[in-house]
């Protein structure tokens, strides 16, 4: 059975996807490190040959870099995770080869010269299979998998960057980070406009303290308002979160927020709008202002849990 | 300036119209993606401050084409009427459920013959597709540089300046004129244009083009198998009468029955 070539790009962190790439029939998997790290570790998942470009390169330059290295070598997949980095370069390589990009994957299977590849897809309220021949690029978040083992020796290239110029850098200014990791939380109480006002998001606080719970929110408290930082953010562009209970707090309910906790067990629903979307999407809802309702609850959830 | 705003008719998320085992993508009404209002806002900016024109160009991507034809037309007055001067509306069967790679070919093909322009607008992500694919692929397509996520832009004489809206910095970028950048929800909120502007509105040309007059024979290298929806049933208890304090009560008991918490 002849070999199906696979590159899987990414940080030397992202190996996860190296468990997509060994969803294809008998795949040689090469793995292109983007930034430092030890090549060599890489060899316990199997792959064979590896590249490091460890120069800082705009997505442009980058596509330009892999043009010719995945004509040559004949890569038939080629995966990265869902960077903005890689949203940017991947379609900029894929017009050049005239293959499509799947995003968000979940599955994969070959027949042949053939894919059938299954992401989520209608803003992430579908699960849409597909069928590709040749050649496809996957995006996909590296958690969904986990690569076999296979102990084999590495030999490492070094890439030069071919560098395009068009789009000059100017200045870049780092973000505030936080250090919540929302999409592991057990209990979630998220917030959204329905908060007038940044101080009083400390309702939400106190009552997820009581809980134990982590604070989410809504994309304008993070993107546009940058009430918090954007690791509480939940959502088709934020996190995908699977909470035992998720607590959405003057949220609506659009479906771009929902695509974001479609796996919760239990949601609870506060709004003081009866017709607000979320209340379709919800096991429990409470029709009540947020300011009357939420220090209340506080209080009462601290004497039954004696906090 | 001669300014492009790129929109997708996107099938209406909050509305999708499924059973258990299908989405009826046919039977789901279309609306201009949401960002896409942001790409024309800002675009109409742009041409009120420096002049020039705005055009609006959109591959209409579902069927069934007769009724969807119609349905396009009438959602691209909305864009007419926040500003835009003309719409270039591609239709053409081949480009129904097509990939992104045709569809970028096609908008492509229609820039080139519509002939000089300095800046393309695109949203960073549709609401159905939700890929951020089609800007960069039109860029690409096009030989001319992409500037992503973009959420304040400024355009001065032949120059772009974008602040681009990264996962951990907020980066500042320059372009020479033509460029692609794809903007952010967060770059303008998109006005909503008065009644009169929509009447006005009517008199604006949408002009039909197919694959065909665009040169372009190519057929799409993906194709659908199964669109099985993602559903989850919910218990909908809603709690609204009462005081406050019996709320809480209700929603307590409620918690506790899930196992959530437990009283001590
Ligand atoms: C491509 C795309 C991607 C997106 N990605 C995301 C995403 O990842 N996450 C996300 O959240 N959004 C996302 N959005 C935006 C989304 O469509 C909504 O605009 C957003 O979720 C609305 O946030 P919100 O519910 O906090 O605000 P609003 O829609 O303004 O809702 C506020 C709610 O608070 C209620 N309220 C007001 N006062 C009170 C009170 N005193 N007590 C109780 N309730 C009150 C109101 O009734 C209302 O329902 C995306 C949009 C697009 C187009
Ligand atoms: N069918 C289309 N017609 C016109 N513009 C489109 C179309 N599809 C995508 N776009 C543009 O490309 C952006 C990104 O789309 P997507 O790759 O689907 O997330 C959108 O915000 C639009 O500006």
């Amino acid at each position: 059975m002849s070999m199906t070539k696979v590159l899987v790009i990414g940080s030397i962190s992202d190996t996860g996807l190296i468990g997509l790439a060994q969803k294809v029939d008998n795949p040689e998997i090469h793995y292109l490190v983007l930034g430092t790290g030890d090549t060599s570790q890489l060899g316990k998942y199997g792959i064979t040959k590896a590249y490091s470009l460890t120069a800082q390169i705009d997505e442009s330059s980058f596509a330009e870099t892999l043009t010719g290295i995945i004509n040559s070598n004949n890569y038939s997949v080629v995966i990265t995770p869902a960077s903005k980095f890689f949203k940017t370069a991947i379609p900029i390589l894929a017009q050049k080869l005239s293959a499509p990009v799947i995003v968000d994957v979940l599955d994969l299977k070959q027949s042949g010269n053939a894919f059938e590849i299954t992401y989520n897809g209608v803003g992430n309220r579908a699960q849409v299979t597909v069928k590709v021949v040749d050649r496809a690029f996957l995006i996909a978040p590296p958690t969904r998998f986990k690569p076999s083992e296979k102990v084999v020796t590495v030999t490492t290239e070094s890439l030069q960057p071919k560098v395009v110029t068009g789009v000059k850098v100017v200045s870049t200014e780092e973000k505030p980070k936080g250090k919540v990791r929302i999409e592991d939380a057990e209990l979630i109480v998220s917030v959204g406009r329905g908060f007038k006002k940044q101080e009083d998001l400390k309702l939400a606080f106190e009552l997820a303290e009581v809980l134990g719970a982590e604070v989410g929110c809504s994309r304008p408290i993070a993107a546009d308002l940058k009430w918090l930082s954007e690791d509480h953010w939940v959502g088709l562009s934020g996190h995908k979160v699977r909470p035992k209970l998720y607590m959405a707090i003057g949220i609506s309910g659009q479906p771009q927020h929902l695509a974001g906790m479609m796996e919760a067990k239990t949601v609870i629903v506060i709004n003081s709008d009866p017709n607000a979307p979320f209340f379709k999407n919800c096991d429990y809802g409470v029709v009540e202002d947020l300011y009357k309702f939420v220090p209340t609850l506080t209080k009462k959830l601290r004497e039954v849990l004696k906090k | 300036m001669e300014i492009l705003a790129l929109v997708k008719l996107a099938l209406d998320t909050g509305q999708l119209r499924m059973s258990e085992s299908k989405v009826d993508i046919d039977a789901t009404p279309l609306k201009i993606s949401d960002i896409d209002r942001s790409a024309v806002e800002e675009a109409v900016r742009i041409k009120e401050r420096v002049g020039g024109r705005v055009r609006v160009v959109t591959v209409l991507k579902y069927g069934p084409l007769p009724k969807r034809q119609q349905e396009a037309e009438s959602i691209l007055r909305e864009a007419l009427a926040m500003g835009a001067d003309e719409a270039y509306l591609i239709v053409d069967n081949a480009l129904v459920n097509s990939d992104q790679l045709l569809t970028a070919k096609a908008i492509a093909a229609t820039v080139k013959k519509l002939g000089n322009y300095d800046l393309i607008i695109a949203g960073e992500a549709t609401i159905d597709g939700y890929t951020s694919q089609v800007g960069s692929r039109v860029a690409a397509e096009l030989g001319i540089p992409v500037i992503s996520f973009v959420r304040e832009l400024k355009v001065e004489g032949n120059k772009v300046t974008a602040k681009r809206d990264l996962e951990d910095s907020i980066q500042t970028v320059e372009a020479q004129l033509p460029a692609l950048v794809t903007v952010t929800r967060e770059i303008n909120v998109p006005r909503i244009p008065p009644l009169l502007q929509i009447r006005a509105a009517m008199k604006k040309s949408i002009n039909k083009l197919s694959l065909a007059d665009l040169g372009i024979s190519m057929k799409s290298l993906v194709e659908v198998v199964s669109i099985a929806p993602i559903q989850v049933k919910r218990k909908n208890v809603i709690i609204k009468d009462g005081t406050v304090d019996e709320k809480v009560d209700k929603l307590i008991q409620a918690l506790v029955q899930e196992g959530l918490i437990t009283p001590r």
